[in-house]
């Protein structure tokens, strides 16, 4: 038995509706108790700021894209090094680091639960073994369907229960978590050197468009009863004028979940372009942040850019193409044989280039234009934006107008032009700040139920204490140490263990990865049915049985099994 | 300052030594200086023995002069920006990555990857280069940007690949896919090659041996005259690789 105290902690805990109150956590066996023995270890806060351990619920840090990012970047590689120092491992990679890199980082900024925004099914393994490489944070994989033949041909059919069967089968052979769409239809229209322009388009081939997938799929997740609900990566991405298809999509969404969203839209800085090309575009943040004010059904996360160098890697292989063409530089293209694709290439978001001025205000626009903080999470779609060291930049700009002021001064002075952000007075404080890192990410995933992302008893013992204390710091005018102390936590706590303090790297680890299993009646369960069981034979290279990742991949896995209304 | 450092006998001599910090800046004080034997670190004079003459006030009047075992030492010369190193024997992979200035004297062969993404100084090899010689790197599209490689043997494979400023000589022959990927700068083969210059963009190429396996997507522009060790020679001109709509200059010698 190992016990924990944690005294004088200022505490906010959204999930728990506590909002800033000077108490004690205690901790046994990885666990949040009621209370401990006298024996147990104490950590004293000293009144610091003690959240539940940071969710990121939408980056790309492990599979195979991820490391064809890092191959492709010996330059990206020679950036960031770090020698081995203890139980540390050496690390190197800014904008793609290696995975105990990721994990490492993550773990300093006081983040203990990772979500892996793209996972192919087809190369799940390569995931999970990265998975078990990132030992600071319990991950889970966004499973994409986006151009998945048998999800097709069921939405063509109009049949949700066999795309809900599809699924099932799929999330249980994978170890996935949730059902992700990339550009629906989109990436396998660009398997034929074609691309979707809009969600009422047809998928060369299939007779189906992407707004009957997106539809049919939010049915059929909520029919599985998933945690998690869709995930979706809109059509369009990066495209002047895009915030159409966005406000489309938007208007497809019912309200199907009492406990949470029931569409989330990833990354949607990127969505939210007016204009017609690149020289007229303009931020439609406040029409976007006003339809999803106006859905309460909807949860969405930022995809803020901040300047400097990064890689953007994505399934969506039409759109990186696109961006191949503007670079020419170095470009990756991958097919995944019946599911999806995906294209890497490297960018520099400069403060020269009016677009990427635009794009920066209109991520911040985002989060500050959506009323409800448990709406709107903070990311970077880590590392297309920005990689993920750059958030408490971002939580200082959200919290400080003055920043925000600063910055917009050594900006392409056009920029306020065609976007709203000078005229945004919004500071959010620590609770919204709180609520979108972790509380509202624990909510959104559906994973607050297993004790993630709050400090009520029973709940996972993951913690961070950073070395901030509201009552004496004023965020508009002090951003830099709101800056700083975000960077760097005093302690974070995973699973009842300081595995981090003032930024070294104390424990080796062992995560999780947390996958789900929709059991479904056996006439829907697909291993035997002749239509799908022939999709093997006649095109995957990979047989059936060989298919699924065997448990073996997943050394700690912890399965949410769920009973699918079919 | 001279600094001769002689290699120690080894337990296991095979094992590479990741010699990096072995550049003359990192001479001039009395530093620590460390490497790495496989995955242990060493202190210097745990691998050599190391002799030490007259002063130095700058990077630029320090000599390192390498002798022994000297073809296990990868690294070597790595982000030098001055001085010189003399290797009285072979040398490992990465002698002269990233260089900037100064000079590497290598009186033997030289492994793969000499003067990989070289930005300026010199370097002469006087027997044979490995694979890459003078070259870009695995996901790297600017190679070697400037100064000279000068090789008196033969080179490996992809010799000057994405070569984009500079001169590379090669005296010898040189391997398959020789300045492939190359962007400006110029090549120059004394002997023969397999597959020239595929993907060229721009700069030059001069083969004064046999071009085999020449690919057929470069234009011919005519008959120019250059000259090449006092001699001087007939050159058939081509332009390309037009499959890329390069702009590269390439010269064969006339039969
Ligand atoms: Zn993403």
């Amino acid at each position: 038995m190992s016990e924990l105290l944690v005294r004088n902690a200022y505490v906010i805990d959204p999930l728990s509706g506590i909002k800033g109150d000077i108490m004690d956590i205690a901790i046994r066996d990885g666990k949040i108790v009621e209370e401990v023995g006298r024996n147990a270890e104490v950590i004293d806060a000293d009144h610091c700021l003690t959240l539940p351990g940071g969710i990121d619920s939408h980056s790309h840090v492990c599979g195979t894209k991820v490391n064809f990012g890092r191959y492709m970047s010996p330059e990206d590689m020679r950036a960031g090094r770090t020698a081995r120092k203890g139980v540390m491992h050496v690390t190197s990679g800014y904008s793609v680091p290696t995975t105990f890199g990721n994990s490492y980082r993550y773990s300093t900024m006081g983040y203990t639960t990772v979500l892996e925004g793209a996972m192919a099914p087809l190369e799940a393994r390569h995931t999970h073994e990265e998975f078990t490489a990132t030992p600071h944070q319990d991950m889970l994989a966004n499973t994409l369907f986006d151009g998945n033949w048998s999800i097709m041909e069921a939405v063509r059919d109009r049949d949700v229960n066999r795309a809900a069967a599809v699924v099932a089968w799929t999330l249980s052979a994978v170890k996935g978590f949730a059902i992700k769409l990339t550009n629906p239809g989109g990436t396998e229209a660009w398997g034929f050197g074609e691309d979707v322009h809009s969600i009422r388009d047809q998928v060369p081939h299939f007779g189906v468009t992407p707004g009957e997938m997106i539809e049919t799929m939010i049915r059929a997740n909520e029919i599985l009863n998933l945690p998690h609900s869709v995930h979706l990566h809109c059509n369009c991405l990066g495209v002047p004028g895009n915030y159409q298809t966005t406000l489309d999509t938007i208007d497809l969404v019912p309200d199907l979940n009492a406990k949470r969203q029931s569409l989330y839209l990833t990354h949607l800085q990127f969505h939210s372009y007016g204009g017609s090309t690149w020289r007229d575009i303009s931020s439609k943040s406040e029409d976007i942040a006003r339809a999803v004010n106006n859905k309460s059904q909807l949860a969405i996360d930022m995809g803020q850019i901040m300047f400097g160098r990064t890689t953007t890697m994505t399934a969506d292989g039409p759109m990186e193409f696109k961006l191949y063409m503007l670079h020419h530089n170095k470009w990756s293209n991958h097919d995944v044989e019946l599911e999806t694709g995906s294209g890497i290439i490297p960018v520099y978001y400069s403060r020269k280039s009016l677009v990427n001025c635009v794009m920066w205000a209109i991520g911040l626009e985002l989060a500050l234009l959506v009323k409800d903080p448990w709406q709107c999470m903070l990311s970077t779609d880590n590392p297309n934006g920005a990689p993920f060291v750059k958030y408490p930049e971002i939580i200082a700009l959200l919290m400080s107008r003055r920043f925000r002021e600063r910055e917009m001064a050594l900006l392409d002075p056009r920029t306020g032009h065609y976007a709203p952000l000078p005229a945004i007075d919004r500071e959010l404080d620590w609770y919204e700040i709180a609520v979108m890192t972790r509380a509202a990410q624990a909510k959104a995933l559906g994973i607050s139920g297993i004790g993630k992302g709050h400090l009520a008893p029973g709940a996972e013992a993951d913690v961070a204490i950073y070395p901030l204390k509201p009552g004496l710091l004023d965020p508009s005018t002090d951003y830099q140490q709101v800056m700083a102390g975000f960077g760097k936590t005093r302690y974070t706590i995973k699973r009842g263990r300081v595995v981090a303090r003032d930024g070294d790297i104390i424990v080796e680890g062992a995560n999780s990865t947390i996958w789900t299993k929709a059991n479904v009646p056996p006439e829907y369960n697909l291993s035997a049915d002749p239509e799908f069981v022939k999709k093997f034979e006649q095109y995957y290279t990979v047989r059936m049985s060989n298919y699924p990742v065997q448990d073996l991949y997943l050394p700690r896995g912890v399965r949410i099994t769920t009973e699918a209304a079919l | 300052m001279r600094v001769i450092l002689q290699t120690k006998p080894r337990k296991n001599p095979h094992i590479p030594i990741e010699a990096e910090a072995v550049i003359p800046q990192n001479f001039l004080r009395k530093n620590d200086i460390r490497v790495y034997e496989g995955n242990k670190e060493r202190k210097l004079e745990e691998i050599f023995y190391i002799t030490t003459e007259g002063p130095a006030v700058s990077p630029d009047q320090v000599e390192i002069v390498l002798a022994g075992e000297t073809g296990t030492l990868k690294r070597v010369g790595e982000y030098m920006n001055a001085g010189r190193i003399v290797v009285e024997g072979d040398i490992g992979m990465h002698c002269g990555n990233f260089m900037s200035a100064g000079e590497i004297i290598i009186r033997g062969n030289a492994d793969a990857w000499l003067g990989r993404e070289m930005r300026g100084g010199m370097i002469r090899c006087e027997g044979n280069a490995g694979h890459y010689c003078a070259a870009g790197y695995r996901g790297e599209k600017r190679g070697m940007r400037g100064g000279t490689v000068e090789v008196m043997g033969n080179s490996g494979d992809f010799t000057a690949e994405y070569l984009c400023g500079g001169e590379v000589r090669i005296h010898g022959d040189c391997g398959d896919l020789t300045g492939v990927e190359m962007r400006g700068g110029t090549l120059i083969i004394g002997g023969n090659c397999h597959r020239p210059c595929g993907n060229m963009t721009g700069g030059t190429c001069m083969i004064f041996g046999n071009a085999d396996a020449m690919l057929p997507t470069f234009r011919s522009n005519g008959i120019e005259e250059r000259e090449y060790e006092g001699q001087r020679f007939q050159m058939m001109v081509f332009r390309g690789d037009v499959a890329n709509r390069g702009k590269g200059t390439l010269l064969i010698r006339k039969k």
